[in-house]
């Protein structure tokens, strides 16, 4: 059970002269014969029907909030509160609204910084991350030092920690150690990621075969170069799941940079836009609104796009489909 | 196997036996080394603010006198509090209704996907996937335009199907507000995370079941589901967690429709505001020992349970 739940996405993705097509078709066609045919089940034609009828009804729940967005990005203001908020309206104002993000609003901030902004914590952050839970899976699950087992688990128990007993803290300390205003911060807190060890341990013991491991040390080769040439190629799928999952967590992050940013200058997306919309209703300046709207917009393209390039990565199921053992 | 094995006879053994355990040990200090990275990072920012929180819970700052050691009074005032635990009680309702419809709709799709019974499976799977890449920022701030009371396209469509002026963010609808966000951001995820379970329970066991003319809501219930548990557990564990620490969306909300979200509305949010706002540190961080004990009591509950299903043995 376990092994197939963990299977890489791309483990016969090392064939190297298969092009994308050719490797699409291959999964397809692996995927139609893991299914068994609907009517080996004794299902109705009708039942696939009200299946896919639910699966519409879902989808359309998940998308009516994104459609909104998309149709009230090109409105003004006025015309976000005045008409119907799932079709366009007179005057089209995308690229009005768009060009506003370049700007500073109210002495808030300027929404363009923050993307930036965002897009370096979560990079430093999320490639950091990667790094130091690759290498900490990698000794985890490779070796068995002393308190190894017990370092491990104190590692998974710190998922129960809620994040206002870390987050606090590290303010009060980091306004003594002159990290308040600080990217690093913002960036060095983000190098934790233990649920990052746990998948990498997971994912190498899967992939990255003990004997290959032995074989190479009787050869002579040093651990560190074992670690780059033999293990770090067989955990790219996992290493790219990790990834897409810290630069995801940091993205999202609103705790942190909310309590250790006071210069709006260095705010992620998600505090300057918590602070757009508490200024929208507070004082009422009028063209807040439009902005929020094009600001999320801008905000989840980028990381829809991600995911849909990605998709085997996460379609692969490696996130927790560890948990059989 | 591949390991230097002496192949002499048993006089050599007990000489080879100390280097093999030496190079054991020389291999096992690289394996320190290897995890020695995040182990520093792990104690900068995870294990040296705990401790701080716990330290500084035990003292009281006064305006007059600083800040003096107060031994447990914080704890006494946190656990006699009613604005603390009517936030706990809140986040423990808003899990124990959002988790499992959410995990029930999930299981649904994921059961639906696995067994190719929905047409389209593959693009549905991907559209479900998309809140997972919204920040919860972000989508409290889209479903408050949506919710909103004077101009949101729900009230609108309410009153299309008969329900006037109904406000969503008022104080009796906010929490199922809230719990219909979350299910929005999460079903999707945790879907994908069933179906991939559900995709390794072997075929041949389905097969079995198939021939011996089982019903399919026999085979997903008696065949499937058992064998996909351990997954719901964890889910379940993951879930709580997050549940008992829900601080996003109501801060967020509480910008479309003030006065609903009160200070102490969630634990977390209490916490934010006693020691942001209020400057009363040493309370907060208390209070977030107290939430870090209420979750792991959870969990241990949750852990035992488990083990009492024969699980994880």
């Amino acid at each position: 059970m376990t092994a197939s739940t963990l299977v890489p996405p791309d483990a016969a993705g090392a064939r190297p002269a298969e092009s994308r097509r050719q490797r699409r078709k291959r999964e397809e066609l692996e995927e139609r014969d893991a299914v068994i045919p609907v009517e080996l089940y004794g299902l109705k034609r009708g039942t696939v029907t009200v299946l896919t009828t639910c699966c519409v009804l879902f989808a359309i729940f998940t998308l009516v909030p994104i459609a909104w967005i998309i149709f009230n990005s090109t409105k003004t203001q006025a015309n976000i509160f005045g008409t119907f908020g799932f079709w366009f309206a007179r005057p089209f104002e995308f690229f009005h609204n768009f060009r506003m993000l370049f700007e500073n609003v109210d002495d808030d901030g300027t929404y363009i910084d923050w993307f930036g902004n965002t897009a370096l914590y979560a990079v430093l952050g999320g490639v950091g991350a990667t790094a130091l839970s690759a290498f900490a899976g990698y000794g985890f699950a490779r070796f068995e030092f002393r308190g190894s087992k017990v370092l491990f688990y104190i590692i998974i128990g710190s998922l129960l920690v809620p994040i206002g007993a870390i987050t606090l803290p590290l303010y009060l300390v980091y306004s003594k150690a002159h990290l308040i205003n600080s990217i690093w911060g913002m960036i060095l807190p983000s190098l934790v990621a233990p649920v990052g060890v746990y998948l990498m341990r997971t994912y190498i013991r899967l992939s990255v075969p003990r004997e290959l491991v032995d074989a190479a040390r009787i050869d002579g080769a040093s651990e560190i170069r074992i670690f780059f040439r033999v293990a770090l190629p067989l955990m790219v799928p996992g290493l790219m799941t990790v990834l897409l999952l810290s630069v995801v967590g940091v993205w999202n992050n609103y705790f942190l940079p909310l309590i250790i940013f006071s210069n709006n200058n260095l705010f992620p997306l998600t505090v300057g836009m918590g602070l757009w919309s508490q200024h929208a209703t507070t004082s009422g300046d009028q063209n807040l609104y439009p902005l929020i709207v094009m600001g999320g917009l801008v905000t989840i393209a980028p990381l829809i796009i991600l995911f849909l390039i990605l998709q085997r990565y996460w379609r692969g199921g490696l996130l927790l489909g560890s948990i059989a053992n | 196997m591949s390991a230097p094995a002496p192949t002499r006879p048993a006089r050599d053994e007990s000489r080879s036996r100390p280097r093999h355990s030496a190079w054991v040990r020389r291999r096992d200090r690289a394996g320190l080394a290897f995890v020695s990275p995040f182990l520093v990072a792990f104690g900068l920012f995870m294990i040296v603010p705990l401790g701080y929180a716990i330290y500084d819970s035990l003292f009281t700052s006064r305006i007059i006198g600083g800040t003096v050691f107060s031994g447990l009074s914080n704890y006494t005032q946190i656990l006699t509090s009613g604005m603390f635990w009517s936030g706990v009680i809140r986040v423990v309702i808003f899990g124990a209704i959002q988790i499992p419809v959410m995990l029930a709709i999930a299981f649904f799709f994921a059961t639906a996907f696995d067994l190719g019974v929905a047409k389209f499976g593959k693009a549905f799977r991907t559209i479900f996937f998309i809140p997972f890449a919204v920040p919860v920022v972000v989508s409290a701030l889209m479903w408050g335009f949506l919710f909103e009371p004077s101009y949101g396209p729900f009230v609108h469509l309410a009153s299309v199907f008969g329900f006037h002026n109904v406000d969503f963010l008022s104080n009796t609808l906010m929490l199922p507000s809230i719990i219909t966000i979350a299910i929005w951001e999460w079903t999707g995820y945790n879907s994908i995370i069933l179906y991939t379970a559900l995709k390794s329970v072997p075929r041949d066991i389905v097969e079995a079941a198939i021939l011996d003319d089982t019903p399919l809501w026999k085979i997903i219930v008696k065949v499937k589901l058992p064998l996909v548990r351990p997954a719901i557990v964890l889910l379940i564990f993951l879930n709580t967690i997050g549940a008992l620490q829900l601080f996003v969306e109501p801060l967020i909300l509480n910008n479309y429709s003030a006065g609903v979200i009160t200070l102490n509305w969630t634990p977390v949010l209490y916490i934010y505001n006693t020691s942001i706002n209020d400057a009363q540190y040493n309370l907060g961080a208390a209070m977030a020992v107290v939430l870090g004990l209420v979750i792991v009591a959870i969990s241990i509950t949750s852990l035992l349970f488990r083990r009492s299903k024969g699980e994880f043995s």
